[in-house]
């Protein structure tokens, strides 16, 4: 997965990731949400036929508690726990 | 000509079902509706391919 | 963070189930189920060879159909990576799927008996095939899922009696209901109450409860997936694969924003 960061503030990011779409990119999305310190966080992605970015480009605004990279490193991790934790129910109640 | 594999709808596999909805419903009197529920084809977009379908390859065979 | 899931099956079999997940936001339900259809690879026929085809089908025609037989899929290939198939069979006879010998014996047909070209007398149908590893999202015959959903679990809660010359209009609803009113005890204990696919009563909450208002809604968080496989692989398989996909995706970007 290549990243591509197109603007770091103190307490803003907005970065390229490509070749991602929105299966992936909206669990993100929603794992980000619940890390402590965001405030805000969406991802922006076109379809193929407007021509220009087509690959998402998240963006997230933290409180200033927390480095943006560090954030978008957690909601990663978060949606690791959640896909653990989802498999571990799953094959439990299989 | 020959029944589709896969519903266009929503991808189930229909085709295996065909010969004995065929030999049920058609050349039998059964109805058609009770066979198809019998053989698990549930959905209306899957039953559809079977209602609707027309054997063709005896029909086109001799002009090859 | 506190990611409790609790999934209770309420139908199961090897290549369709349903299943209820609580404590699972949409976001996460919703990349399941996409990952579900796209992003779990299963083995179909990608290129063929074509020996001898003197059927009333076009080539392309015959490909298409060998393309969109569902193969099953050990976990040990790479996306790629193919197996080949062969088919020869001399008419008068009907080529089916099961006719196809597969060079691993772990690839074969999921259904034996799909109809590939009906062969008449001096027809021959003979050809190897390669069959791909590869992503429902590049083609639709290498999605795994079929019909694929979910729906918000529902709770129903009974209301007054209903007035005696009140207005007999159907309430439908159709997944699965919580049913709140099945028994004071449950609805004590707080824990929902019994689940009850509302096929069972004909998705008409005034067949089950007929002369009480009833009202409706969704529990939050609560979904119930209505999951079927082509055959390929086993629900189970499905699911876990799905999750997964989403976790390397996750672990890729962890790994490259420590970089």
């Amino acid at each position: 997965m290549d990243l591509r960061v197109i603007e770091n503030l103190e307490t803003e990011l907005s970065i390229e990731v490509q070749g991602e779409d929105h299966t992936f990119m909206n669990v993100l999305k929603g794992a980000l949400l619940e890390v402590d310190g965001v405030t805000t966080a969406t991802y922006d992605m076109n379809p193929e036929q407007s021509g220009g970015q087509t690959d998402p480009v998240v963006t997230l605004k933290t409180d200033g508690s927390i480095d943006p990279l560090d954030a978008l490193e957690a909601g990663a991790a978060g949606v690791k726990t959640k896909a653990d934790a989802f498999a571990e129910s799953f094959e439990s109640a299989a | 000509m020959m029944v589709p594999v896969r519903c266009f709808t929503c991808g189930s596999v229909v085709g295996e079902h065909w010969e004995e909805f065929k030999q049920r419903a058609r050349e039998g009197d059964e109805d058609p509706a009770e066979v198809l529920d019998e053989l698990g084809v549930e959905r209306a977009c899957c039953r559809r391919m079977l209602v609707s379908h027309k054997d063709l390859v005896d029909i086109v065979s001799p002009y090859q | 963070m506190s990611d409790q899931y609790d999934v209770t099956f309420i139908e199961q079999d090897e290549r369709s189930a349903k299943f209820l997940v609580r404590g699972i936001t949409p976001a996460f339900a919703n990349g399941i189920r996409r990952a579900m259809i796209a992003d779990v690879p299963t083995l179909s026929v990608d290129t063929v060879r074509v020996i001898e085809n003197s059927s009333v089908m076009f080539d392309e025609q015959i490909a298409l159909r060998l393309g969109l037989i569902p193969l099953t899929t050990p976990d040990d290939y790479r996306p790629e990576e193919t197996v080949t198939l062969a088919i020869d069979v001399e008419g008068p006879a009907t080529a089916y799927s099961g006719d196809l010998v597969s060079s691993d014996a772990k690839v074969q047909p999921a259904e034996e008996h799909v109809p590939i070209i009906d062969l008449k007398e001096g027809q021959r149908l003979e050809l190897e095939a390669d069959a791909e590893l590869g992503y429902g999202k590049d083609h639709a015959k290498h999605q795994g899922g079929v019909a694929v959903g979910y729906r918000h679990l529902q709770r129903v809660e009974l209301g007054d009696e209903r007035g005696e010359f009140a207005e007999d209009d159907p309430e439908i609803i159709r997944g699965v209901i919580e049913d709140a009113g099945a028994s004071e005890t449950s609805r004590a204990a707080g824990d929902g109450g019994e689940l009850v696919e509302t096929a069972s009563f004909d998705n008409d909450l005034g067949n089950r409860y007929p002369d009480r208002n009833v009202s409706v809604e969704d529990v939050p968080n609560a979904f119930v997936f209505d999951v079927e496989t082509d055959g390929s692989m086993s629900v189970d398989d499905l699911v876990l694969s799905a999750v997964e996909s989403l976790r390397t995706r996750a672990d890729e970007l962890e790994d490259a924003v420590q970089l």
